[in-house]
C-alpha cells in the first residue's frame, strides 16, 4: 500500500513517514500543497495524509483539485486548529476522514487501514478467502486455522492482492503500489515475492499468473 | 422609557400648542366681551341723555315730552326701558315699553354727577345704568335717571363670536399638529434609516451604512461603520493569533507524543503528562477562540448548518452506517458567530455518529415562545451519558481538561459556549435508548 503524506511541519513529517514504514506502508512526503499536488497527479496512491495548513497551495485546495481530476484515494485530514470549519471544508472538499492535532499515532494507522479496506469494498479489517484469513489491523495471516509469517513485503503483495481480487493487477501496478518513488524498482522482485507467498500459502491456490498481464486473485478455489 | 421620539416630540408640542391656543382664546373672549359690555354701557348711556334732553318741568314736576328719538323705548317689551325717579324713590316717569313687563329697577345709592352701570342678574339678565342730577327748579331736586336693557342681544354677539373663534382656533391647532407630524415623519426618517439598514447590516444583507445621511447623523453613521468595521478586524485578528497559537502547540505536541512511542523507562509518565497538557491546550484554545455574542450579529441559518454538518460525518463515519432520521425546520435561524455555531454542533452530532449504535435523531425547530431562538435536539441509541457525568459537564466552575471521558470533552466546549449565548443545554435519555441533548439558542 502506498501513502502520500503532506505535511510542512519537517519533524511530523518524518515521523510519519517512519511509523508508516514500519506499519508496511510505502510512503512518498510532501512538505507543502504544490509538491503534494504534484505528487497526486503523478502516482498512484492507496491512501492520502493532507495536513490543512500547508504552504504555498493550502490542503483544502490540493484535495479540492486532486478531486477535480478524479483521483479517488481515500484522504485523511490532519488539522491543527481543529476547528469544525476545517472538518467540514475539508470533508465538502473530498476527503474522507479527520483527525485534529496532536493525534495519536495508532488512531491514524486505524483509520488508514480502515479508509484504504472501505474504498477497496471490505467492511471487516478481516478479509476471508477461502481458507486464507488476513488481519488487516494486525497484520497476521492464518491459513486453515494456522498462523504464517509473512515478510513486509510478502504481506503487501497479499494485502494489495486480496484488496483487489478478481481482476488482473500489473507488476508495475504492484510495484506503484508497494514501493515509494525513490525506490529502485524492479519488476523481477515481484515474481520471487510472488512464488514465496504461493509456497507459504499453500495448498491454497488463489493467485494465478495471467501471462504478459500480470497477477489475478481469484475469489473462488480453482477448479 | 420606549416612546417613540416622534411620540414625544408631538406630545410635547401638541400639550403647548393647546395650553398656548386656548391661552389666546381665553384672552380674546376676555377682551370681546368686555367691549360688548362697554358698548352696552354706551348705548344706555346716550338714552340717559336723550331722555334729559327730552324732559320738561310741568308744575316743578319732571315729565318727559312726546317724540322721544329711541322708539324702542315707546314698543312694549323692546328690551330697553326707562325710568325717571326721585332720589326717594317715588317714580317720576316709566318708559313706555316697561308698562306691560315687569321690569325691575335696581335701587342705587348714588352720587349726583356719577353714572353707575350695573349688570342685573334676574330671570330676564340685564343691564342698567343710572345717573343722578341735581335739577333745579324741580321739586324733588335730586332726579335719578335709569335706563335697562336686555342682555339677550349682547350675549348672542358674544356666544357668536365664541363659536367663531373656537372653530378658528381648533382648525389652526389640526393643521399644526398635521404640519408637525409631517415635519417630524420628514425629519425622522433618516433615523428610521438607520435603524432598517443596521438590520440589514445584522441580516447580513448590508456591508456598511450608507453615505447619504444629513450633517448630524452623518458622524454617528461613520462611527458606526468604523467601528463594525473595527470590531470585525479585531475578531479576524483575534481568530488568526489563536489559529496560529494553536498550529505551533499543537504539531510540536504531536511530534512528542510521536516520539513518544519509542519504549522507554519513563514513557507511561511522559504520555500521562502530555494528554493533560494537550488537554489543556484544546480547552483553552477552543474556550478562547469562542467569539461568543457579537455587537452586531448576524442571523446563522441552523438548519443548513445541521445540514451541512451530518454530511460531512456521514462521509466520516461512513463506517458506522447509522440510520440518520433529520427533520429541519426551514428559517430555523440564531444570531451569533457562524464559526461558534459550528462547534457546538459539531461536537454534539459527531458524540452522536461516535457513540451510536446504529440510529441518530436529530431535529431542530424553531422556539415559539418570546424570546423566540432555535432549539436542535441530537438523540442516539448508544450506551447514554452517565448523570455523574451530566452533572460534571454542567457545573459551574468546573475545568474542561479535568473531564477524561472523550464525549464528555466535547459536551463540556458544548456546555461553555452555550452559557456565552445565554442558550440552555439539557441533558437526558432518549426513547431511541441513548443520550438526547437538546440546547435552545436564541
Amino acid at each position: 500500500m502506498r501513502i502520500l503524506i503532506v505535511e510542512d511541519e519537517s519533524t511530523l513529517r518524518e515521523q510519519l513517514e517512519k511509523h508508516l514504514e514500519r506499519a508496511g506502508y510505502a510512503v512518498d512526503s510532501a512538505a507543502d500543497g504544490e509538491e503534494g499536488l504534484y505528487f497526486g497527479r503523478e502516482h498512484q496512491y492507496d491512501a492520502a495524509i493532507v495536513d490543512l495548513g500547508l504552504p504555498k497551495i493550502d490542503g483544502i485546495e490540493v484535495i479540492g483539485r486532486l478531486r477535480a481530476e478524479e483521483r479517488g484515494f481515500p484522504i485523511i485530514v490532519l488539522t491543527a486548529r481543529g476547528h469544525w470549519q476545517d472538518k467540514v471544508q475539508g470533508l465538502e472538499a473530498g476527503a474522507d476522514d479527520y483527525l485534529a492535532k496532536p493525534f495519536q499515532m495508532e488512531e491514524l494507522l486505524a483509520r488508514l487501514n480502515a479508509l484504504i479496506r472501505r474504498s477497496a469494498g471490505f467492511a471487516s479489517p478481516v478479509l476471508n478467502q477461502g481458507e486464507l484469513r488476513l488481519d488487516t489491523a494486525k497484520k497476521e495471516l492464518r491459513v486453515g486455522g494456522g498462523a504464517v509469517e509473512l515478510t513486509a513485503y510478502e504481506y503487501k503483495v497479499l494485502e494489495y492482492l486480496m484488496l483487489n481480487p478478481d481482476r488482473v493487477v500489473s507488476k508495475a501496478e504492484l510495484t506503484d503500489h508497494l514501493y515509494d518513488q525513490d525506490f529502485d524498482r524492479d519488476s523481477n522482485v515481484i515474481e520471487v515475492f510472488v512464488g514465496r507467498l504461493r509456497k507459504k500459502i499453500h495448498p491454497v491456490d488463489l493467485i494465478r499468473t495471467v501471462r504478459g498481464q500480470g497477477y489475478r486473485f481469484l475469489t473462488e478455489p480453482a477448479a | 422609557m420606549n416612546t417613540s421620539v416622534q411620540k414625544r416630540l408631538l406630545g410635547t408640542t401638541t400639550v403647548v400648542l393647546v395650553l398656548f391656543l386656548a391661552l389666546i382664546g381665553w384672552v380674546f373672549d376676555r377682551s370681546y366681551r368686555n367691549s360688548v359690555i362697554a358698548g352696552a354701557e354706551e348705548q344706555l348711556r346716550l338714552v340717559i341723555y336723550s331722555l334729559m334732553g327730552a324732559v320738561v318741568e310741568v308744575d316743578a314736576r319732571l315729565t318727559v315730552s312726546q317724540g322721544l328719538s329711541e322708539p324702542r323705548l315707546a314698543q312694549p317689551e323692546s328690551g330697553l326701558y326707562a325710568k325717571i325717579a326721585s332720589d326717594l324713590g317715588e317714580n317720576l316717569w316709566l318708559s313706555g315699553s316697561a308698562d306691560t313687563s315687569a321690569v325691575e329697577f335696581l335701587e342705587e345709592q348714588l352720587q349726583p354727577g356719577a353714572f353707575v352701570f350695573r349688570e342685573i342678574r334676574g330671570q330676564v339678565p340685564r343691564f342698567q345704568l343710572s345717573y343722578m342730577v341735581i335739577w333745579e327748579d324741580a321739586e324733588p331736586e335730586q332726579v335719578v335717571f335709569s335706563a335697562v336693557t336686555d342682555q339677550l342681544p349682547f350675549r348672542r354677539a358674544i356666544n357668536q363670536f365664541r363659536r367663531s373663534l373656537g372653530l378658528g382656533l381648533g382648525g389652526a391647532t389640526l393643521v399644526f399638529i398635521i404640519a408637525q407630524l409631517l415635519a417630524l415623519r420628514w425629519g425622522l426618517w433618516p433615523l428610521r434609516q438607520m435603524a432598517q439598514e443596521v438590520s440589514e447590516l445584522e441580516a447580513g444583507r448590508r456591508e456598511a451604512l450608507s453615505q447619504a445621511y444629513p450633517r448630524e447623523l452623518q458622524g454617528l453613521a461613520e462611527n458606526l461603520d468604523r467601528f463594525v468595521a473595527h470590531e470585525q478586524r479585531s475578531r479576524t485578528r483575534y481568530r488568526n493569533a489563536l489559529d496560529d497559537l494553536a498550529h505551533s502547540l499543537k504539531t510540536p505536541l504531536a511530534v512528542v507524543r510521536n516520539s513518544l512511542l519509542e519504549d522507554r523507562p519513563d514513557k507511561l509518565l511522559l504520555t500521562e503528562q502530555l494528554e493533560r497538557m494537550e488537554n489543556s491546550v484544546m480547552h483553552q484554545l477552543s474556550r478562547a477562540s469562542a467569539q461568543g455574542p457579537v455587537v452586531v450579529a448576524r442571523a446563522v441559518d441552523i438548519a443548513q448548518l445541521t445540514r451541512r454538518l451530518v454530511r460531512a460525518l456521514q462521509t466520516a463515519y461512513v463506517e458506522r452506517g447509522a440510520d440518520v432520521e433529520l427533520k429541519c425546520a426551514e428559517a430555523a435561524t440564531a444570531r451569533g458567530d457562524e464559526g461558534d455555531f459550528m462547534e457546538i454542533l459539531g461536537n454534539l452530532l459527531e458524540n452522536a455518529f461516535k457513540y451510536c449504535d446504529s440510529k441518530v435523531r436529530i431535529s431542530v425547530k424553531t422556539v415559539d415562545d418570546e424570546s423566540g431562538g432555535v432549539e436542535v435536539v441530537v438523540e442516539d441509541d448508544g450506551p447514554g451519558i452517565p448523570p455523574v457525568l451530566r452533572e460534571e459537564v454542567l457545573r459551574r466552575g468546573r475545568r474542561l481538561d479535568e473531564i477524561e471521558d472523550g464525549q464528555g470533552i466535547g459536551l463540556a466546549v458544548v456546555a461553555d459556549l452555550i452559557k456565552l449565548y445565554g442558550g440552555d443545554l439539557e441533558i437526558g435519555s432518549s426513547a431511541l435508548g441513548g443520550a438526547s441533548i437538546a440546547v435552545k439558542l436564541r
